[in-house]
């Protein structure tokens, strides 16, 4: 991630979480935090329960963030952040955990149509992890289609094609899901399983090949011995939490969206 | 093969619980910045490091990058790094431990060093790594703290062995671990004995007497990888080097990392040392006998004389505390010397050190470090360099450490002149000077070895001036003259000395040194005992040398 990018994404994060931006200069932002986000970032629980208990003023602090290194920004008093730097993370988990559900609507110009039905979607961005001693990640983004079952691939880039709004536009109406939201995750579930066992898994394979090698090399150092010691059953089990190969599916983000009736989408 | 796949229910729960409530639901805003989170967060590859992009400010050298990197993809996570002295070992396990912290495959970490250098760990993985590294003080730090730093004589202990032996660790790293060649001792039992998912060993003497050491060290880290100990016997017991055997050498090297100071390409910049030999000012010098003397009367003990005879050769304001204080303990009864202390201490009018300091200066007219062992020197000198239109900037161990980085800070951008008391392990790196003025000496060398590490490190591109301070017909020349330059303490790399003082055992170095300057009844004797000290130092070091050959290249 590089500095502008970092500076990009503060900027967003701020707004997007009502805080003022009082000044945003090249390599700097200062910002007058929130009550809610002071208690999100600052870590200041003695303070804001002393203030609610004597009902005193509140006052969140005013943050500088250094995203650059300038002539201007080396005189300046303000946490440096970099990717990797502990503050950034705690932000990054922050906007994780405050974008985690939605539910949106796609905002319709009122045209000759009296009322615009809108379809309901299911919208999940997922993580897939293939884990051993090594690992990689991947996302997909699924849009399950609640009233065909239609799925879709890449729905989030599609998304953000539209424009949507938390509000139901007028007149418009939605449409009741036939499939319950409970059922359609388990449908994306079903999908993701498919997708993923037709994918190439010589990295299980391999880690397989590695722990058993390493399982014979055990059995061979004790092979003399006739009771096996303890340390031989407790190296065997972290060889298996070393080596052995496994999937794991994490759900970043997703929700609801109710959209205009797609041509591309069957009934 | 079928690999399980695990579905995470965290967020469904959320999910479902929101829609019976109807809310409350993230802005578009926030929901796209999560998912941009998410995306910068996942690792693309199998290969390759992510640690670096995670410590821009962090420039590893191109060894220990290797090392991070053969350790992850080729040896599974499980490696005995066998650096020579002064490579960074301590790096290269840091790097390693992020890669796998940012890849989630590793959270809880038993981190076991000696006991000197638990706070140094943790300092480093704090600072350089922004790993949250705890250091173990209370029991309660083993459950509830992820990356804990112990010792391994406290960890071995009950109740902290059973503690330990409850949690589940993904990785243990353990530094100076030759300490472990030997499979009888408790504490290779009770490294036997930890769940070793992920584990590096450090050592920078894998081998020092025994084919057999190696052994038992690669027995720790990968049991079975050189066969069972009767095999292994059998086959290269009467072995005195890897050298001997390909295939145990290739062996050995599947598990084991090992770079040599001449490989790394590293130049290291030339270090100039030149010693000042100083002539007292004749009241300086009656000072200083008079303090002698008292040598003769029955005084206190020998620790407080040769204090003192150091604090002349370093300022009369050094002495004059340690007199006052002195004063404080006879409850303001003065002892019968004491008054003819003070009026010599009147007597000195000038500081023959603190004039060729000043001259130095002028002429290096460049950034100098000043290190003297006393706060009252210290401060003497700051003022009389201000005296002269030099401003420089105190320096103290026991600054926290906002105040060690503002110091650090001036002396960069607005100084010339730092005046450390303490150079401490404390890491904090002055490689933009050059110069370094040992005002007086530490009678221990490792310290005095430390002092000089603040500047001549890895990664300083410039020669390195040191000038040592020392003053004509004192016990500090003979400190100098007669322990640190025969035992090449100046021109030996950081980290060298260290192994050889462990070899000795010999930890009371400075007990020792007062123990020859007091009770030497003539200045023959005296040199006689310092010559047996060198030449001990000497033996060690060929030592050292021998030993390594032992060693897997």
């Amino acid at each position: 991630m590089q500095q502008h990018e970092i500076h990009h994404f503060l900027e967003r994060y701020l707004r997007a979480n009502q805080c003022e931006i009082v000044e945003n200069g090249d390599g700097y932002l200062m910002t007058q935090l929130t009550v809610d986000m002071d208690k999100e970032l600052m870590n200041r629980p003695f303070y804001w329960h002393y203030i609610e208990n004597t009902g005193g003023t509140p006052a969140p602090m005013k943050l500088t963030f250094i995203t650059k290194q300038t002539k201007e920004t080396e005189k300046l008093k303000g946490e440096r952040l970099h990717f990797g730097s502990p503050r950034l993370h705690q932000i990054f988990q922050s906007a994780q955990k405050r974008g985690s559900y939605i539910r949106l609507y796609e905002n319709i110009q009122p045209s000759g149509q009296p009322f615009v039905p809108l379809q309901p979607w299911l919208g999940l961005n997922v993580k897939v992890s293939y884990q051993c001693d090594r690992k990689r990640d991947f996302l997909l983004s699924l849009g399950l289609h609640l009233i065909s079952g239609t799925i879709i691939e890449q729905f989030q880039e599609q998304l953000q094609q539209l424009e949507l709004t938390p509000k139901i536009p007028d007149y418009c109406f939605t449409i009741t899901p036939l499939i319950k939201p409970q059922s359609g995750i388990l449908r994306l579930e079903q999908y993701m399983k498919n997708m993923i066992q037709q994918d190439d898994h010589s990295w299980a394979d391999e880690a397989l090949k590695r722990w058993e090698e390493d399982l014979a090399l055990l059995d061979r150092f004790y092979e003399e011995t006739d009771e096996k010691p303890e340390c031989y059953y407790i190296e065997k089990a972290s060889l298996e939490e070393q080596y052995k190969p496994s999937i794991r599916v994490s759900i970043m983000n997703g929700g609801l969206f109710y959209l205009q009736p797609r041509p591309n989408v069957r009934k | 093969m079928k690999v399980e796949i695990e579905f995470d229910s965290a967020w469904k729960e959320g999910f479902l619980e929101r829609l019976e409530q109807d809310g409350p639901w993230s802005s578009w805003d926030l929901y796209q910045l999560c998912l941009e989170v998410s995306k910068r967060l996942s690792v693309p590859d199998f290969y390759g490091l992510q640690a670096p992009n995670h410590l821009p400010h962090l420039t590893p050298l191109p060894h220990q990058l290797e090392v991070a990197k053969q350790v992850v993809e080729k040896m599974n996570g499980k490696a005995i790094l066998a650096d020579e002295v002064g490579l960074g070992k301590t790096i290269e396990a840091g790097l390693i431990l992020k890669e796998y912290m940012i890849r989630g495959l590793v959270k809880k970490v038993l981190i076991l060093v000696p006991a000197s250098l638990v706070s140094q760990w943790v300092t480093e993985l704090n600072e350089k790594f922004f790993i949250p590294a705890v250091q173990q003080k209370k029991s309660y730090v083993w459950e509830q703290c992820d990356v804990v730093v112990s010792s391994i004589d406290t960890a071995k202990k009950s109740p902290h062995r059973e503690m330990i032996y409850q949690q589940n660790y993904d990785m243990i790293i353990i530094d100076e671990a030759h300490k472990l060649k030997n499979n009888k001792t408790k504490n290779y039992e009770f490294v036997q004995n930890l769940k070793k998912k992920f584990c590096l060993l450090l050592t920078a003497t894998p081998i020092q007497n025994r084919i057999e050491e190696i052994f038992h060290l690669v027995s720790l880290l990968k049991p079975g990888h050189l066969g069972n100990a009767a095999y292994f016997t059998e086959k290269y017991g009467k072995m005195r080097s890897l050298h001997a055997d390909e295939h145990l050498k290739a062996l050995v090297n599947k598990v084991m990392i090992r770079n040599r100071r001449m490989d790394t390409g590293i130049e290291w910049s030339k270090r100039n040392v030149e010693t000042i030999v100083i002539e007292f000012s004749e009241e300086e010098r009656e000072l200083y006998n008079a303090v002698q003397s008292l040598k003769n009367i029955s005084f206190g003990n020998q620790f407080s004389l040769i204090t003192m005879l150091r604090e002349v050769c370093s300022s009369r304001e050094a002495l004059f505390v340690t007199l006052k204080n002195m004063l404080e303990k006879h409850d303001g009864e003065a002892p019968p010397y004491f008054n003819e202390l003070i009026g010599k201490i009147n007597a000195v009018t000038k500081n023959a050190k603190a004039e060729k300091a000043l001259e130095l200066i002028q002429s290096i007219n460049d950034k100098v470090i000043i290190f003297t062992e006393y706060r009252a020197t210290q401060l003497y000198l700051q003022w009389f360099l201000q005296q002269h239109g030099i401003s420089s900037v105190p320096f103290r161990g026991g600054f926290k450490g906002g105040k060690k980085d503002w110091m650090k800070e001036l002396f960069k951008n607005k100084v010339q002149v730092l005046i450390a008391t303490e150079a401490g392990g404390e890491g904090i790196n002055l490689q933009f000077c050059h110069h370094v003025i040992n005002y007086d000496l530490p009678w221990n060398p490792m310290r005095l070895e430390q002092r000089i590490g603040r500047v001549h490190r890895l990664g300083q591109t410039n020669d390195v001036y040191i000038y040592n301070f020392a003053v004509k017909d004192t016990v500090e020349e003979h400190i100098l003259k007669l322990l640190y330059e025969k035992i090449h303490l100046f021109e030996r790399v950081i980290g060298e000395l260290d192994d050889i003082l462990a070899k000795m055992e010999l930890h009371h170095f400075e007990d020792y040194l007062h123990d020859v300057f007091f009770n030497s009844r003539s200045e023959g004797e005296m040199k006689i005992k310092m010559e047996n000290l060198t030449a001990m130092i000497d033996f060690a070091d060929n030592l050292n040398k021998g030993g390594k050959t032992y060693a897997a290249t």
